[in-house]
């Protein structure tokens, strides 16, 4: 059975239809890479994934429990919305880290403060939270405060903060778009090592090297609807729909 | 003469002093609720605008009302645009003209009392735009960064926003504080002695002119030291960016 299962969403802002008709499921350990130009939809997909955003229209499961169906009119309580949200992680294309607060502590706040509701030991915690930034490669940098840190390294410690809550699905929203170009390589190279551990991952990218050979699916996305979707080198390498050759053709030029 | 005078001005910085510190107490946390108030989102009559495609201006208009959020502006707006001693006199004798008695004697310290109230109303409008300011200046992705960590709407609040606030806030919060230490002369208008009448007080009985610039020593002392500790305060919160 597919980890996550979503059928039919729609998203409108306004007047303007964002998403159309979404549908798609993720087998649990594969990596989706979701491609497209600005403006396809992708980032409000993850974040309509990540209940960012509600959308119109559709259902959204994950391990065949219903998390969101916009035909249920009951209005779900802020601690259910909290509770779905803890099934998907995400990492922002600006890190979004919490400046006040060192790299370990960015990686532990919100475990420490479930740890409240759960008792869990706080040392434990702070174990787990070294451990992950160690699997980051930042085991030197736990005490640093963000800005300290260089992008590629505030990237990290944002997808560490993720992994702590140990989600069903990690979302990527364009990881490495804010970088310099030299940065790019270090998170890039920490995303393939979570595919080779087998990482339930759905990541927005425009690095189209990175998606084929890390993604096991592809998924391309214009002017809000699903233009193609397949195994990632055969849609990229191959792609059968116009549209999808003609954004490809763009990067092959670059 | 000299301790004398020093001595009146003394009594008067404890008076100043006093509406300081209780305006401070009171406008600071009052503040931050006129400042939720103005960014409150409520809108009563939104559901007009459900199921309509094309909905007329006056129709748009009535459902974008935020009654919460304009009542706040406009208290805001009156009592940011009078003058803080119009206040002062229209809280301290107004209700005794208008109902022949003033209820402010029956307090043991009345006069303070009402100017309190009317300096705590007046400063608290000014630091809500201070506060919406700092509010409003923290990247809404901080807010997103914690609700996909599942913390709730108080823990972010609490343990992301606010800090990330305090230190936006600090500069023109010490502005408006330097000038809540000048404002209190204001209090004279109903009679408080407080430190520029005190003062002001020997011209008059003495016929001398030395104490009104004694005075100004007072204040800056008294802003001196507010300087150093804004600074301490902006030092201590450099640790992040």
């Amino acid at each position: 059975m597919a980890i996550l299962d979503v059928q039919h969403i729609e998203k409108h802002f306004g007047g303007t239809q964002v998403l159309r008709d979404i549908s798609f499921s993720l087998e649990e350990g594969q990596a989706l890479s979701i491609i497209g130009s600005s403006g396809s939809g992708k980032t409000t997909l993850l974040r309509c994934l990540n209940f960012l955003e509600t959308p119109d229209k559709g259902v959204i499961s994950v391990r065949g429990e219903t998390l969101f169906d916009a035909e249920d009119t009951r209005r779900p309580s802020e601690a259910e919305i909290r509770q779905r949200r803890l099934h998907f992680g995400l990492v922002f294309q600006s890190f979004n880290l919490f400046p006040q607060y060192t790299a370990l502590q960015n990686v532990t706040l919100a475990r420490e403060l479930m740890a409240k509701e759960n008792r869990e030991s706080r040392d434990a915690i702070l174990q787990e939270g070294r451990e992950l930034l160690g699997r980051m490669g930042l085991a030197d940098r736990a005490e640093h405060y963000p800005h300290q840190l260089s992008g590629g390294q505030q990237q990290r410690v944002a997808i560490a903060r993720a992994l702590a809550l140990k989600p069903d699905i990690l979302c990527f929203d364009e990881p490495t778009s804010a970088l310099d170009p030299e940065l790019t390589g270090e998170v890039l190279k920490v995303i393939r090592s979570l595919a080779e551990q087998k990482t339930t991952m759905i990541i927005v990218t425009h690095e189209m090297a990175f998606a084929r050979d890390v993604a096991d699916q592809v998924i391309f996305m214009d002017g809000g609807v699903i233009v193609e979707q397949g195994p990632a080198r055969e849609v990229i390498d191959h792609p059968k729909e116009e549209r999808t050759q003609h954004f490809l053709s763009r990067f092959a030029q670059q | 003469m000299f301790w004398t005078v020093t001595l009146s001005i003394l009594q008067g910085c404890g008076e100043a002093a006093k509406l300081f510190f209780l305006t401070l107490l009171f406008a600071l946390p009052l503040g931050l609720v006129v400042a939720f108030g103005s960014m409150n989102k409520w809108a009563p009559f939104r559901f007009l605008l459900r199921g309509k495609s094309a909905p007329g201006g006056t129709l748009r208009a009535l459902a974008a009302f935020r009654p919460i959020s304009a009542l706040t502006n406009l208290i805001v707006w009156v009592i940011r645009g009078t003058p803080l001693i119009l206040q002062l006199i229209i809280i301290f004798y107004g209700p005794g003209m208008w109902f022949k008695a003033n209820p402010w004697n029956a307090f043991s310290d009345g006069r303070m009392f009402a100017c309190t109230l009317a300096f705590v109303i007046n400063y608290a409008c000014y630091f809500s735009v201070i506060y919406r300011g700092g509010i409003e200046g923290v990247p809404a992705g901080q807010r997103e960064a914690g609700q996909v960590l599942g913390l709730t709407r108080s823990q972010i609040f609490f343990q992301v926003t606010l800090l990330q606030m305090v230190k936006r806030i600090v500069p023109p919060m010490s502005n408006e504080v330097i000038t809540l230490v000048k404002d209190t002369s204001l209090a004279r208008v109903i009679a408080i002695t407080e430190i520029t009448k005190a003062g002001e007080a020997f011209m008059k009985s003495a016929g001398i002119t030395w104490p009104l610039f004694y005075t100004a020593v007072f204040y800056l002392a008294f802003v001196g030291i507010l300087t150093i500790l804004f600074y301490f305060i902006e030092r201590k919160l450099s640790y992040f960016r």
